[in-house]
């Protein structure tokens, strides 16, 4: 009697700190608009996933491994499908603070464009500090007084050696009572542009969406009766040869618990470049390594039909986030969001499709269970 | 202060009509300055602005405004005859034309560096309210080899996918277009944004009009004037000298200051948080030294922190030259002049109040 009293309480709690279950799911632009504004450079994910975390569901277990990956289970029965996204996206990091307050930048690994450092001239940054962030600009000479040779270099053979920081300070004392280290991660200033059609812009929108994709995805499973165990990641440091993905890997195969057999990779890809590129507004994408069978591009295909999405295909990619799971017998794809000016300071997304990234995940869950 | 002490000041005040006073209105040059830099005013389109002017002038002013949009009111009789001017518009552009793709090519190049524009929002303000665009980026722009960003196609994507669809957002050929602008806060003493340039000018001249005594003004003639279309020409300032000859202008407007590491100390080298600056030359005006030291000593004797420098760039004051004013531009340095992240520090915009409430009161 006692025990049943416990796990009858047990269970309200649960429901109490959870919500009602799948009745009212967290919306996946809601998502996108909370996480959207966190810096996340490569390596410097933490503040990200603490607001995943809180935003899951209570009662979801999530674990992080040592470079701040976030594991997670949901549903019951055999091991099932893993969908994993990538935290981070490209920064930069405080190499220098000189004399007079200034702050100069070298990369954190390698930008999405050969010309991304050319965006930073005249534009807000941020920089995240252990006293929380620091707005900053990044210097452009006055119009008035700039001569032809600086408008060249600033315009034509653009480095960084070129890009100064100001954080506001008039000296580097002062600019480290502001609390900023060498090795801080500088962001684009994420500010977020609405066109028509539901379109968003900002930078790094695509790999925010994807993200907020599997977050969506793990409220809505959590809530529901999946007949499979579903695995989700979000891995930290994706952007650095995928070095989350296979931390991840290594330490839940270390612990006997994480062998994917099937992944699906939330992620986003250029579109609208070419003949062989995706087209934007024509649904999403799905990646291959090779156009070969897979059950996995299978499920997806008949679960994209079931909701009535269309889909569009690639294959021969060699990308880093796949790789790592494409050990032998492993089938692993990745379902991206075609992304319009991909890479530069005003990504496009569609938002339908990143709620067909959740809608059709979804239902491959449902599927393979059967 | 009890209350019926204030009560009574309350009553007199209300009785013989004393303007509201700076700290009456609740509002410093810094509150007036993030309001005003806000609204939009392209060249040739600042009525939304010079509305905003108008309506924040000093209670019980006879406030005029001509049919370019300048707006003024004048205070007193006799000489001399100071005239303050600040100009309100700022750097934009206009949609040209609307493509079958649902893009808007923009006429106009802004006066921005080109490359800070690409791949960056900016707005539409329409009939029907504003519109978000993303100006396109160079079509290599994924290329390893990318070619230089070039001012052509200066155009906007939309998110529409027709003509039909961009003209249901109600974008329209002429409608204004400015950089999707938000307030960067440095420190609680510094910002940085689009249009500090001139909106500080314009918001350090409305906080003095609102703090000034009026009642105090005697034996001269002041004009406090607000003007469009500086930076296009200085076509505000010159129709309002159609009207009004003063024997003194002070221009208030940016300092292009060299004040960050890619720039030559050489000139424009006036320091952020130093205080307001007397502009000797630029490159429209040549002030004459004495009337310089004039406003320097007054400063002094006020304890208002000033720098005399030299500069770039031209001033509404120039064209009342020719109808025999003394043209004494007054600034504040002002960073990264014509870029979306131009910098003011605080209190240089409060030593340049000061310095034009001191003008005001007491130049003879």
């Amino acid at each position: 009697m006692k025990r049943t009293f416990l796990y009858v309480a047990l269970g309200a709690i649960l429901i109490v700190l959870r919500g009602a279950p799948s009745a009212d799911p967290i919306d996946v632009k809601d998502v996108l608009k909370e996480i959207y504004a966190i810096p996340a450079a490569t390596g410097n994910e933490e503040q990200l996933t603490a607001k995943i975390i809180a935003l899951l569901p209570k009662g979801l277990a999530v674990e992080k491994d040592n470079l701040g990956s976030l594991f997670g289970r949901l549903g019951q029965g055999e091991a099932g499908l893993t969908v994993v996204a990538g935290l981070d996206e490209f920064g930069y990091a405080v190499s220098n603070v000189l004399v007079d307050g200034y702050l100069q930048l070298d990369r954190l690994g390698q930008p999405p464009l050969g010309i991304y450092d050319s965006f930073l001239i005249g534009h807000p940054v941020v920089v995240s500090t252990k006293a929380g962030l620091r707005n900053g600009i990044v210097v452009q000479p006055a119009m008035h007084v700039l001569t032809q040779e600086l408008r060249d270099k600033l315009s034509r053979n653009l480095t960084l050696d070129l890009v100064y920081v100001d954080v506001g300070a008039h000296s580097e004392a002062e600019a480290r009572a502001k609390g900023i280290e060498i090795l801080d991660p500088v962001t684009l200033s994420q500010d977020m542009a609405t066109l028509a059609n539901g379109r968003l812009a900002g930078p790094a929108i695509g790999q925010k969406a994807a993200c907020a994709a599997l977050t969506a995805l793990a409220d809505s499973l959590f809530g529901s009766k999946v007949p499979q165990t579903v695995s989700v990641a979000w891995m930290a440091q994706s952007r650095m040869s995928a070095r989350g993905a296979r931390a991840s890997l290594g330490a839940i195969r270390a612990k006997n618990r994480f062998n994917p057999k099937a992944t699906v990779v939330l992620g986003a890809v250029s579109a609208d470049r070419g003949e062989k590129s995706p087209v934007f507004g024509k649904g999403p994408v799905i990646l291959q390594a090779k156009d070969s069978p897979s059950p996995l591009r299978d499920a997806i295909d008949a679960a994209a039909k079931e909701k009535n999405i269309a889909l569009q295909y690639q294959s021969g990619i060699e990308s880093p986030l796949l790789a790592p799971f494409l050990g032998e017998g492993a089938d692993a794809v990745i379902l991206a969001l075609p992304v319009k000016f991909f890479g530069t300071p005003s990504e496009v997304v569609e938002t339908k499709d990143i709620q067909s990234l959740v809608d059709i995940v979804s239902a491959v869950c449902s599927r393979r269970g059967k | 202060m009890s209350k019926n002490r204030a009560a009574i000041i309350l009553f007199f005040s209300l009785t013989i009509g004393i303007p509201p006073s700076f700290s009456q209105t609740g509002s410093s040059d810094w509150d007036l300055l993030r309001k005003i830099v806000m609204i939009p005013g392209i060249s040739s389109q600042e009525v939304k602005v010079m509305d905003w002017i108008a309506g924040n002038c000093p209670h019980g002013m006879n406030v005029q405004r001509d049919v370019k949009n300048d707006v003024w009111f004048t205070v007193g009789t006799g000489k001399p005859h100071i005239l303050f001017v600040a100009h309100a518009d700022e750097l934009g552009m206009t949609v040209e034309k609307i493509t079958a793709q649902g893009t808007a090519v923009l006429k106009g190049r802004g006066g921005f560096l080109a490359q800070a524009c690409e791949a960056r929002p900016f707005v539409i303000h329409t009939a029907q309210g504003t519109v978000d665009g993303i100006m396109l980026p160079r079509p290599d722009f994924d290329a390893r080899q990318a070619q230089p960003y070039s001012l052509e196609p200066y155009e906007l994507y939309l998110g529409a996918n027709s003509e039909q669809e961009a003209r249901a957002l109600g974008v329209a050929e002429g409608n204004p277009v400015i950089f999707k602008k938000k307030i960067v806060d440095l420190s609680p003493d510094i910002l940085a944004t689009r249009a500090v340039d001139d909106r500080a000018g314009c918001a350090a001249l409305l906080a003095a009009a609102l703090e000034i005594d009026w009642t105090k003004i005697k034996g001269k003639t002041v004009t406090c004037a607000w003007s469009v279309e500086e930076e296009i020409g200085l076509y505000g300032a010159a129709a309002i000298a159609k009207v009004l000859k003063p024997d003194y202008v002070f221009a208030i407007d940016t300092f292009v200051a060299t004040d960050s590491p890619l720039e030559n100390k050489r000139f424009g080298y006036a320091q952020l948080g130093q205080g307001a600056v007397l502009r000797v030359f630029d490159s429209s005006n040549l002030t004459p030294k004495p009337e310089i030291r004039r406003a320097a000593a007054l400063a002094e004797k006020r304890g208002i922190p000033v720098q005399v420098r030299n500069s770039r760039g031209g001033n509404d004051g120039s064209v009342f030259v020719a109808g025999g004013a003394v043209d004494i531009p007054l600034s504040w340095p002002g960073a990264h002049a014509h870029s979306f992240i131009e910098k003011i520090d605080r209190h240089d915009l409060e030593a340049l109040t000061r310095l034009l409430k001191a003008i005001i009161e007491e130049w003879k």
